[in-house]
């Protein structure tokens, strides 16, 4: 119940009660949160055609988490990364990133995000470094963006953190994929930002070299406290994660959380995403297996809300 | 972001650049030196032509007052430093003042007749001997007889001559030749003058020790006689004999006429294109300072009646003048080449820069999503480019001075804007393309349209360039540029038009497109229909290669009709002038035995008589030009020239003389006139405009039959041939003819040389020529760069294609068709502005002065050779792109297929 709607029955509130709950400022949503989406939406326009590619999302994400994104193809996960990177503007809604506000950045916040608060990492290896300085140079390359003074042991440490020390001096060129996108996620590393975001880092690679690369992520994430989000089709990744979150058609729609039993194995539990206005979307399996269509039936039930498709209740279906 | 090491990676397309900014900062720099030195050179010609009577000061008095008399030669040299003090600095920088120079002062008597001789041989004519000192003379004659004139002394009586007493004998020395001539040896003694006579008494006989040096130039009369003739039979002969200075104090104004001269030689080295201007100006001040000088040295009343002043006499400020008329048709013509080119190879190294930058874009685009701000892409970028353009530039403009040729301003600002452009595109490029980093990323569905802000600037281009088209035919291009200056505006018009063409071709090239698509897409073959389908889908490859394509053809288009019209007023000039391909020509009869020897000079086939003369219309004062000439037989040896002939007269029964007449004596049916004889003459037709190539004039002309005299009862005359056949040589010609001075010998081999080896004109073909090779240079260059930029998105969509099945030929073909329709829509435009140019800037450009004072009517419009041009280069483009295709083919399809992954 909401504490405004101060019901008939409990009396009229004195006028210090009122000014009290004026003055008292309620919590806002997700206020605390490192990465705040609320009903966030971009609209691409296309020779008069518009594509809404994220319809009101909404997402929180704490500090140092490390979660996942899946989704199908074209349901917005890859927008939404351009958002938070700051390389997409929104078209409407609130996303902040790490208390900046990614609405309203100008291009010089927009540097100064870039070099400051977020690294990432693209699916293509090639991508991702300059083919022709070393690793170790690759490493140092935002720092000298930014203008700071770029310290080779700071480079080396991070090349050591994830494992490949030994590719310090060696060019893309040869290094291995799973060796790139680590040296990627060192460079992603370098400012020492408070969130990397990963676009399928492990796309192109083999399972051998995912799991290297996303124990590196893990690593970085456990060792940095680095708030990393990771957009991933790899079921292997998005196991191994606290928190997976997956997108439909532009919307958060589920959530799997994971936690370890008292016996150490993990349980991974599925929640559906109920947003701020109400609205739940149902797994598409699910509605598929009731012939859902258009209208459901609700009822409110003690602990529980049911869901019955519309059509006639079975005889004995209880 | 090193530039070193982006240079160093990039180092193909950096060579690419750094060869085009060399060639082009060369070319941008050695030409305008090229030009400067045939401007010089031809300026130099004209001097050197003239005689230092024309291109050197001459400050000249008529002392009328015996105040004004000079008495020795410090008073010249007092008064030659005060007209130097007066000289303008323009006009100081260019005198000789080297050793030997023909600086000199004269004092000379004029019309003084020889009026007996007291001793010698008898004269063998009316003769004129004028006293003369010329200050220095003595060291540029050496005497052969006698030696250097004494003093003067008083001759107390003169036998002979009892009238005679205390007459004042000048000792004066003769050219060898004068006194051979005139039969004035050594010891001869004559009376000059026939009032008031004094005696000249011939003492030396010297020869000049140069007569070629420019010092004689201005003193002919003292190495040579002048012959004049009154009448038929009696010459007059006239010299000019050396006395001693020591005379100049018994030369005086009183009894003889006198003239004072001051040469101040001017260095026609010294003068050039660029100080002509100022020359001409100096001139002018130094004429208002003598006049000032003259207006100061009058100091009481009677001094106005009888003075005279200081005058200026030069040819200088005329001969320059008139050079810089032609000048300035022929700088606007080479500023028009010269700009296209600068804009041609700005935009080429504007595509070699879009190459260099489409190679780092990935990379920029990381650095720039790693937190690189776009000042850090734009100095990496620009660094970058600047290392691969500026040496080069460099090198280039160091290379000009190789080139003979002044330096000029335009020299070292050219390469700088060259510099400027290039980097200025680069960094341009870059912080827009990075702007904002995922436009890029989502170029495949956000199509542009196009912006109203840009349309609005395009439209402007457009109405600038054609208002200024128009402004343009109104007041000309090189009126008024002596006194105004050159309007820059006007000059940029012809450029401005090229980008308003460039820019109409642009937003229209999709429509014709659009029609051979729907066409392509009926057809069988999938190869034209996605070749074609690319081609209009092509964003990035439009734009400027268009803007390169278009001006080099459309400058190439207009150097060639420009040369054509040239060439064929040129030959019609000479035509005119000649009227055959050789002519002879007399005052009087031309002898019989003379016509014979010309028939038999080699290359000679047929000679047509004509005689031409001024003959008497009935008994009045009324005359006409009379032309007896067999036009048929005139009109079979011009039959492949630029000369009209009109048909004969029809015949009349003799001896009536049927006639052609001009317009203004079509009322005269039948008539007499005088000629050799009297003649009756029948109007039989009129002829307008003349008899082309015979005379110019186009009124009171009378053209009649060769034998006109004959049938009035005399015989034929002759004093004209015209003459056909092969390689006459003239000098065979005169030498038939005698080598007389009285005939009069041209070709039209001559003629022509005359018309098109003038000064000035064979720079402009030759540079025509030098910038149309380049264009068509950079034209490939453009094809194949812009081929290159998007290779591998080409590359990629091609190897798609190719696991569709597509074979390696096709793929070529493919590529070729590609970039085709750009091409040849391109070449049309620049052809179809090629040939609008010349007629849009024809009224303010006048290219008469190039062709022989002809004027140049229409422009030629032979299509011939702006065709072939406009297919040669749309040949050569495509040519490339087949190149292009075909080193494109031996890369495996695997390496094709991951390139861009």
């Amino acid at each position: 119940m909401n504490e405004l709607d101060t019901p008939a029955d409990l009396g009229t509130p004195t006028l210090s009660e009122l000014e009290a709950e004026a003055v008292h400022t309620r919590p806002a949503f997700g206020e605390h949160a490192h990465i705040l989406c609320d009903n966030l939406v971009r609209i691409y326009k296309t020779e008069g055609v518009e594509v809404v590619a994220l319809q009101g999302l909404d997402l929180l994400i704490e500090e140092g988490e490390l979660i996942a994104i899946v989704g199908a193809s074209g349901s917005g996960k890859s927008t939404l990364l351009n958002v938070l990177s700051g390389l997409d503007v929104p078209t409407a809604g609130l996303a902040r990133v790490a208390g900046t506000d990614l609405l309203s950045m100008t291009g010089k916040d927009r540097l100064r995000y870039r070099r400051e608060i977020v690294g990432f990492i693209w699916q293509q290896t090639a991508r991702n470094l300059l083919p022709y300085l070393t690793a170790r140079e690759n490493v140092k390359l935002p720092s000298r963006l930014a203008g700071k003074r770029a310290r080779t042991a700071h480079a080396d440490e991070l090349l050591d953190l994830l494992g490949i020390g030994y590719c310090a001096d060696r060019r893309p060129g040869e290094l291995s994929g799973g060796e790139q996108q680590r040296v990627a996620i060192a460079v992603a590393l370098s400012n020492s930002p408070e969130v990397i975001l990963a676009d399928e880092p492990t796309g192109e690679l083999d399972s051998e070299s995912s799991e290297q690369v996303f124990a590196a992520l893990r690593q970085a994430n456990r060792e940095l406290g680095v708030t990393a989000v990771v957009v991933t089709h790899d079921a292997l990744v998005s196991e191994h994660v606290d928190r997976t979150v997956g997108i439909r058609d532009g919307r958060t729609s589920s959530e799997t959380l994971r936690r370890a039993s008292s016996d150490g194995e993990i349980i991974a539990e599925e929640y559906a995403v109920l947003d701020r206005v109400g609205r739940l979307q149902l797994p598409r399996d699910f509605t598929n297996a009731l012939d859902m269509e258009r209208r459901v039936r609700l009822e409110l039930e003690r602990d529980h809300i049911g869901v019955w498709p519309d059509k006639p209740r079975p005889e004995g279906a209880e | 972001m090193n530039p070193f090491l982006l240079l160093r990676v990039h180092r193909g397309a950096a060579t690419l650049l750094a060869l085009l900014a060399l060639s082009a900062s060369l070319l941008v720099a050695g030409l305008p030196r090229g030009f400067e030195a045939s401007y010089d050179a031809a300026l130099h010609d004209i001097m050197r032509g003239s005689p230092a009577s024309l291109t050197d000061v001459v400050v000249r008095l008529q002392p009328m007052m015996f105040q004004q008399n000079l008495k020795s030669e410090a008073e010249f040299t007092g008064k030659d430093r005060i007209f130097r003090a007066g000289l303008p600095p323009a006009l100081t920088s260019v005198l000789d003042t080297g050793p030997g120079n023909d600086s000199h002062f004269a004092a000379k008597t004029f019309g003084t007749p020889v009026g007996g001789r007291v001793s010698g041989p008898d004269a063998p004519a009316a003769q004129y001997v004028e006293l003369g000192w010329l200050s220095g003379v003595d060291k540029r004659v050496r005497y052969v007889a006698g030696g250097p004139p004494g003093p003067p002394a008083i001759v107390k009586s003169v036998p002979g001559y009892p009238n005679l007493k205390d007459v004042k004998r000048f000792d004066i020395a003769l050219a060898k030749s004068a006194s051979d001539k005139m039969k004035l040896p050594v010891g001869t003694t004559v009376v000059l003058g026939n009032s008031r006579p004094a005696l000249a008494r011939v003492t030396g006989l010297f020869e000049p020790v140069a007569p070629a040096d420019r010092f004689w130039a201005h003193e002919l009369n003292s190495i040579q006689i002048t012959v004049r003739r009154t009448d038929a039979d009696t010459e007059e002969q006239h010299v000019t004999a050396l006395t001693s200075e020591a005379s100049l104090r018994q030369l005086d104004n009183d009894a003889r006429d006198l003239n004072y001269s001051w040469v101040i030689a001017v260095d026609s080295a010294a003068v050039d294109a660029r100080n002509a201007p100022a020359v001409i100006q100096g001139l002018t001040e130094f004429q208002s300072f003598l006049t000032r000088t003259n207006a100061g040295s009058i100091t009481n009343y009677q001094q106005v009646a009888g003075f005279a002043g200081f005058d200026l006499d030069t040819a200088l400020g005329l001969i320059l003048g008139d050079f810089l008329k032609r000048l300035a048709t022929a700088q606007a013509l080479l500023f028009l080449i010269l700009g296209g080119l600068v804009v041609v190879a700005a935009g080429v190294l504007a595509l070699a820069v879009q190459l260099m930058t489409e190679r780092m874009r990935s990379a920029l685009s990381l650095a720039r999503a790693r937190g690189a701000s776009i000042e850090e892409l734009v100095r990496a970028v620009v660094g970058t480019v600047g290392l691969a353009a500026v040496p080069a530039v460099l090198a280039g403009y160091g290379l000009s001075y190789l080139l003979p040729g002044p330096v000029t301003p335009i020299v070292h600002m050219a390469p700088l804007v060259i510099t400027l452009i290039t980097l200025a595109y680069a960094g341009g490029r870059v912080a827009v393309v990075h702007r904002k980093p995922l436009q890029e990323r989502r170029d495949d569905i956000a199509a542009r349209r196009p912006s109203p802000r840009r349309m609005t600037l395009e439209i402007l281009v457009v109405a600038i360039a054609l208002g200024g088209a128009y402004l343009l035919r109104d007041r000309g291009l090189t009126t008024g540029v002596a006194a105004l200056g050159a309007d820059p505006f006007l000059m940029m018009v012809p450029a401005a038009l090229t980008v308003a063409v460039a820019l109409i071709t642009l937003r229209c090239y999709p429509y014709p497109l659009r029609l051979i698509v729907w066409l392509a897409a009926r057809a069988r073959p999938a190869v034209p229909f996605v070749g074609l389908t690319l081609a209009a889908r092509a964003r990035s490859v439009t734009a400027l290669p268009v803007l390169i394509l278009l001006p080099a053809l459309a400058v190439s288009v207009y150097g060639s009709v420009v040369g054509a019209t040239l060439d064929s007023t040129q030959r019609r000039a000479a035509w005119m002038a000649t009227g055959a391909d050789a002519r002879v020509d007399r005052g009087a009869e031309l002898p019989a035995d003379v016509i014979e020897r010309i028939r038999h000079v080699p290359g000679v086939r047929t000679v047509v008589p004509a005689d031409r003369g001024v003959l008497q219309i009935g008994w009045g004062g009324k005359t006409a030009i009379g032309f007896a000439v067999d036009l048929d037989a005139y009109r079979r040896i011009v039959a492949d020239t630029p000369l009209a002939v009109p048909p004969a007269a029809p015949d009349v029964p003799p001896p009536a003389v049927p006639v052609l007449v001009s317009p203004d004596l079509a009322g005269l049916t039948s008539f007499e006139v005088g000629w050799h004889v009297r003649m009756n003459l029948v109007k039989r037709g009129v002829i307008t405009g003349g008899l082309a190539g015979l005379s110019f004039a186009e009124n009171n002309l009378i053209v009649m039959p060769y034998d006109a005299s004959k049938r009035a009862g005399a015989r034929p005359y002759t004093n004209t041939l015209l003459i056909e056949g092969d390689g006459i040589d003239g000098a065979a010609l005169r030498a038939a003819a005698g080598n007389r001075p009285d005939i009069l010998v041209s070709t039209f081999d001559e003629a022509l040389a005359k018309v098109d080896k003038s000064p000035l004109t064979s720079t402009i073909t030759s540079s025509f020529v030098v910038v149309t090779i380049a264009l068509a240079v950079y034209a490939l260059l453009t094809v194949i760069i812009a081929l290159v930029v998007g290779a591998a998105e080409r590359a990629r969509a091609l190897s798609f294609l190719r696991t569709l099945g597509l074979s390696e030929r096709q793929a070529a073909s493919l590529t070729v068709l590609e970039i085709t329709p750009l091409i040849v829509l391109t070449a049309c435009a620049g052809l179809l502005l090629g040939l609008a140019l010349p007629p849009t800037l024809g009224p303010g450009l006048d290219l008469g002065i190039y062709a022989g004072d002809l004027s140049i009517q229409a422009y030629e419009l032979s299509l011939t050779t702006p065709i072939l041009l406009a297919a040669g280069l749309a040949a050569v483009a495509v040519a490339g792109a087949f190149l292009h295709a075909v080193i494109g083919r031996n890369r495996s399809l695997g390496s094709i297929l991951r390139v861009g992954e």
